[in-house]
């Protein structure tokens, strides 16, 4: 008995000491890295100017109106680009991860590669991807659905490979008992099962996009992003301003839908 | 009908789950295996089927070895072996009667398969099937809105489908409330009796053992340590299959 108090006390204290450790080493890399930049803290207090300038400069004007018609247009050519890239890139990763997941794959040794290239495509940033790219292809649209896309592609054959793990073994069994084919499996059993899933997954993917596809439009000089650099260059600021804002509407317009489309899935 | 012969495996090449486990089942007879957790019944039942692989000795189903089969003859012949699951493992978001048609994916062309492509004699024979698991008022719910007791009904209505000679259970009742237990295992105890369709359950419920079957096998520690048709299991031979150190005793087959 006593003991057993010994032990659960024991345990406790190990949990709380764990804990302040990993808060004192944290203090440490902030205190560290605020050195090693000469990043000042105290300079934070002052943040509320820099706001100030923001807004005041940022804040659309009459003059600025006049530009509703263009940015809408490079916004939509924008939102297209991160649809198609999305789609595109859904419907390789599935197939990639019906081949990979551990629990159909033909041989362990398919299923890390795919992981591997996966890692490989995902952890490349897409901006390192935009300026990649961008040497064979130039400033053009299909720069940056590339980028898009294989960015995309290697994260959601990750997401698809996960989800179908999580999926087990069971319920293929008890269809491959019924005599089921490989095809037949996938398409009766998994892909119904499934789908939800990856439904949520795309649309997530469709609005990190929109988002990221404003960041590769600056490097590869099309869309959105192109012509937030435009105005912002030739100190248009009212203009450059709108462009945020019409980004952020369409990027909560595609959230909202995204989260109807969600609902009625389920 | 169905004979295992020294049927022995392995997970991880070391412990043996199952040892020289040998028994034959009848047609029209309900066979019940009962054991302790971990006994190896659901090693026995995946492998008459071939869902584990790798196994030894001898699987006869209609004087064919389970175990020597390629892949096409494996395909045709586990479209005769109907099999159900404690957790029924039917296909969720799919309606009961997508489920039940599942049961003749054994029989089509891959193309017919994938497209769901049923012919109307297909689509009749399911939904007489639900009528007979007492469920057509529910063939166009979808599985996950059904109560367990419907699940498992869906998922026999789903072997059924396949024409099995033998239908395999594994536990199928482990999750049910009483009075659907009794209600599956009066529909599985009616296939052997009215079909002549033989009833392999795994069980670890001794009173439902006593109650419905024909023959009983009792399996310890990847051993069969019971094998009897008399319908009478008596309680020192179901100490006898429970006990702990049972496969160090030496046999109780036909002890009693
Ligand atoms: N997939 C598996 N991998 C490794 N060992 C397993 C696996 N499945 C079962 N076993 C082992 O095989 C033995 C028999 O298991 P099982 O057939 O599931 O028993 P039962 O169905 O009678 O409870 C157990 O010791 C279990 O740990
Ligand atoms: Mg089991």
């Amino acid at each position: 008995m006593n003991s057993n108090l010994q032990q659960v006390n024991h345990f406790f204290n190990k949990k709380r000491f764990r804990l302040s450790l990993i808060l004192v080493i944290l203090g440490l890399a902030y205190a560290g890295a605020s050195f090693g930049l000469g990043f000042q803290t105290h300079s934070l207090l002052n943040i509320q100017d820099g706001i100030a300038w923001l807004i005041q400069n940022f804040i659309p004007n009459e003059a600025s109106q006049g530009y509703w018609q263009e940015i809408s247009q490079q916004l939509f050519r924008t939102f297209l680009v991160a649809v198609a890239a999305t789609t595109c890139a859904a419907i390789g990763a599935l197939f990639l991860a019906i081949i990979g997941a551990k629990t159909l794959t033909a041989a362990i040794t398919v299923s890390w590669v795919i992981r591997g290239f996966s890692s490989l495509l995902r952890n490349i940033p897409i901006v390192a991807w935009a300026m990649i790219l961008l040497f064979s292809f130039k400033q053009n649209d299909l720069t940056g659905f590339l980028a898009l896309f294989f960015m995309t592609l290697g994260f959601l054959t990750r997401a698809f490979m996960e989800t179908i793990e999580d999926f087990g073994t069971e319920k293929i069994q008890a269809l491959q008992a019924t005599g089921a084919t490989y095809l037949q499996v996938i398409f009766q059993g998994l892909l119904p099962e499934i789908a939800v899933a990856l439904m949520s997954w795309i649309l997530y993917m469709i609005e990190n996009n929109v988002r990221d596809a404003t960041l590769v439009g600056l490097l590869t000089g099309t869309g959105i992003g192109f012509i937030f650099n435009l105005y912002f260059k030739s100190l248009r600021y009212g203009a450059a301003g709108l462009v945020v804002l019409s980004v952020i509407i369409l990027v909560v317009t595609v959230e909202l839908i995204s989260n109807l489309i969600g609902r009625l899935l389920s | 009908m169905l004979t295992v012969n020294h049927l022995a495996k392995s997970y991880d090449g070391e412990k043996m789950s199952l040892t020289d486990v040998s028994f034959s089942v009848q047609p029209g007879e309900v066979t019940v295996i009962i054991g302790p957790s971990g006994a190896g019944k659901t090693t026995i039942l995946r492998s008459i089927n071939q869902l584990i692989r790798d196994d030894e000795g001898e699987i006869l189903f209609d004087q064919v070895d389970m175990r020597q089969l390629n892949r096409a003859q494996l395909r045709r012949a586990r479209s005769h072996i109907g099999m159900i699951f404690q957790s029924y493992n039917l296909i969720e978001p799919l309606t009961a009667i997508e489920n039940v048609l599942h049961g003749c994916l054994g029989t089509k062309s891959n193309f017919a398969g994938i497209f769901s492509i049923y012919n109307t004699r297909e689509k009749e024979e399911a939904l007489k099937l639900l009528q007979k698991v007492g469920l057509e008022e529910f063939a166009y719910q979808q599985c996950r809105n059904l109560s367990g007791g419907q699940k498992q009904r869906v998922g026999i209505a789903r072997a059924l489908m396949q024409h099995p000679k033998i239908i395999l259970c594994d536990e199928p009742i482990a999750s049910l409330d009483p009075k659907s237990t009794i209600t599956v295992m009066d529909i599985l105890k009616d296939l052997a009796v009215n079909e002549g369709i033989s009833v392999l359950i795994n069980l670890h419920q001794v009173d439902i053992a006593r109650k419905y079957a024909d023959h009983v096998i009792g399996i310890n520690n990847g051993q069969v340590v019971f094998d009897d048709r008399t319908p009478a299991l008596s309680d020192t031979a179901v100490t006898g299959i429970y006990r702990k150190d049972a496969h160090s005793e030496g046999s109780l087959v036909h002890e009693f």
